[in-house]
């Protein structure tokens, strides 16, 4: 076993019953993931992409195999512990940017550090920092609704920045934006990996996948390719 | 917790009209509730300024009238003479009627209710000017009285001083001695409600009829028992008159428990009905509430998934209620006293000239409980509802 891994999934299997019928989400799925990597999680709606996901942000639990994350088995932590590896470990950035309503930037990319028990203070200073690291150093109190779609999705980043995560994970980031805003965003998501960042990304645009440096496929809830970017540009 | 009760009341003000419309119900229950106690203890303070009047040392003696023998029931004059004689906590038995006639000064002309009084010390009433009827006018039947501020107005008007005039009061007349002060209480149980007051020996030889008297007015001579002597009086009536002859006694504190006893009755059935509004209020919580986590679904899910736990969510949305009720139940706490203050200060006082003074802790006691029960009762079941969303369902949730 290699601790110095980020995230290890051995023969990991997803099953969900509903009713008498029994989904195997996922099928033994195995894989690693290195400090500093960027990959692309890849796939066609059905296929178990989203299900791996919510194991790796520690939302759901394996029904078997091991997840190690930095370092860390998850596979058999409860709620509580497992919120709190969310808290310390990761950081999400979603399809619907999912920030408050009515709050300004700075408290939104605060808000894990107050679960965090951090003093508003500290956690301000922190997330004022994150966002200027986001290049909205202008903006720290204007609230979403006097931001748009491409400085929301930063303010979003910046909170998935601000408990300092060893992985971020980015569930269709660019999925509510417009081209040239994705690449914006893409390009932000490429210097924060460039900065030591490991990014994890789904989604089901090759185009927005080709910006990783790796990309998993999945499908039928195995992952049937794993390329890095490098290779496949060689064979095209 | 200090931490939470800012992040909640941050989330209370970013969201004003959804915390506004929600306290809404509880603001407009606690404030009925409040008001009404307020004007309850305003009405037990009129209750205490009217009878009041009647003084410590008084107290009536009336024939029931829901009785067979009625007329041979009735109080006579020499009836009052043979029980101030034989009982010993009696000082003075007199009429405690009042009967009308019309005064003239000159030519002006007033309605007087003619009242009766003893001399000092049993005078409840203030003298403005002149003098109070004592002793020696009682016992010569002086033909003098005191006009109440009111009566003097409609004589006199705001001309010459009404003291040592004559009044003329049908075919007998009066000297003037003195003026009531005005009385702060609209509601005076003195002297039988009387303009003008007479001794009551000069009232009982001009007024009473053929020596029958309508109710008997006592007073107690100082250090015996009220009751005891009542008992002793309605006893020796009853000997005079016949076993089966019934009395009501009336005095301050039996008129007084009456009027509380019935203003308490009041009190509780508009309380209850204040519970009702509260429990339909705090029904509004809930439904507010739960409509709010539902709304709040993706929120709550996204505070999740950034790594709150179930306990903090439920810590969170649990306070956010608390402090919602308590915001609802200080702001109707004021709004109820305010109202009850204001009903108090511009309406019953004129009953009693007091002024009841403000429950405070009552009031504050009745509105925290409020809002801790409606909490409880209303906030816990959507604080639960929210902790236990599954993340990954709340963030899809559209």
């Amino acid at each position: 076993m290699n601790n110095s891994q980020a995230i290890e999934l051995r023969n990991v299997t997803k099953t969900y019953a509903t009713g008498d019928l029994e989904v195997h989400a996922l099928r033994g799925v195995s894989f690693t993931i290195a400090p500093g990597e960027y990959v692309a999680i890849m796939g066609p709606s059905g296929s178990g992409k989203s299900t791996l996901m919510n194991l790796l942000g520690c939302l759901d639990r394996p029904t078997t195999g091991t997840y190690t994350l930095d370092g860390t088995d998850v596979a058999g932590l409860s709620d509580a512990q497992l919120a709190k590896i969310r808290l310390t470990k990761l950081g999400f950035v979603f399809q619907g940017f999912n920030l408050l309503a009515r709050t300004s930037a700075v408290r939104n990319v605060a808000l894990p550090l107050f679960y965090a028990g951090i003093a508003p203070k500290i956690r301000n200073a922190a997330a004022a920092e994150r966002l200027v690291e986001v290049g909205l150093g202008a903006r720290l109190d204007h609230k979403p609704n006097e931001l748009s779609g491409g400085q929301q999705q930063r303010v979003a980043i910046a909170r998935a920045l601000v408990n300092d995560p060893a992985v971020v994970l980015a569930d269709e980031p660019t999925g509510n934006l417009d081209s040239q805003t994705s690449v914006e965003i893409m390009a932000l998501f490429q210097a924060l990996n460039a900065a030591g960042r490991t990014i994890i990304m789904v989604t089901h645009d090759p185009e927005t996948a080709a910006h990783a440096k790796r990309t998993l496929v999945v499908r039928d809830g195995t992952i049937v390719d794993d390329v890095l970017q490098k290779q496949r540009q060689a064979i095209a | 917790m200090i931490a939470y009760i800012v992040e909640a009341l941050t989330v209370l003000f970013a969201n004003r009209v959804r915390t506004g419309l929600t306290a809404l119900g509880l603001i407009i229950g606690v404030m009925a509730v409040i008001a009404i106690q307020t004007m309850g203890a305003g009405l037990a303070g009129a209750t205490n300024g009217i009878f009041g009047s009647i003084g410590d040392r008084s107290f009536f003696v009336i024939p029931n009238v829901r009785q067979g023998d009625f007329a041979t029931a009735q109080i006579k004059i020499e009836d009052l003479l043979a029980i101030k004689n034989s009982i010993p906590g009696v000082a003075e038995a007199m009429s405690g009627n009042n009967s009308i006639r019309f005064g003239h000064i000159g030519h002006n002309r007033a309605r007087l209710a003619i009242g009766s009084e003893a001399g000092d010390p049993f005078n409840t009433s203030e003298i403005a000017q002149g003098r109070r009827i004592t002793q020696a006018d009682v016992d010569s039947n002086a033909s003098v009285g005191i006009l109440t501020e009111a009566a003097r107005k409609k004589l006199f008007g705001d001309l010459d001083s009404a003291i040592g005039k004559q009044l003329r009061l049908g075919e007998r007349r009066y000297t003037i001695i003195g003026v009531f002060a005005a009385p702060k209480a609209a509601v005076n149980l003195n002297f039988g409600g009387g303009d003008f007051v007479v001794p009551y020996t000069t009232y009982d030889a001009a007024y009473v009829q053929h020596g029958s008297i309508g109710a008997a007015r006592f007073l107690l001579k100082p250090g015996y028992d009220p009751q005891t002597t009542e008992d002793a009086i309605v006893k020796a009536l009853k000997k005079l008159k016949k076993k089966k002859a019934d009395y009501i006694t009336l005095d301050k504190r039996t008129l007084t428990r009456a009027v509380d006893g019935f203003f308490a009755g009041i009190t509780l059935i508009v309380s209850l009905i204040g519970t009702v509004s509260l429990v339909v209020a705090g029904i509004g919580i809930l439904n507010i509430m739960l409509v709010s986590v539902a709304e709040r679904t993706r929120e709550i899910g996204l505070r999740k998934a950034i790594g709150a736990t179930k306990l903090q969510i439920l810590a969170q949305f649990f306070i956010e209620a608390l402090l919602l009720s308590l915001i609802g139940c200080a702001i109707g706490l004021v709004l109820g006293l305010s109202i009850g203050y204001g009903v108090n200060a511009g309406y019953l006082v004129r009953l009693s000239g007091v002024i009841a003074p403000i429950p405070w802790l009552q009031a504050s006691l009745v509105a925290t409980g409020f809002a801790t029960v409606v909490t409880l009762l209303f906030g816990t079941y959507p604080a639960w509802r929210a902790a236990q969303l599954d993340p990954i369902e709340a963030l899809r949730y559209e």
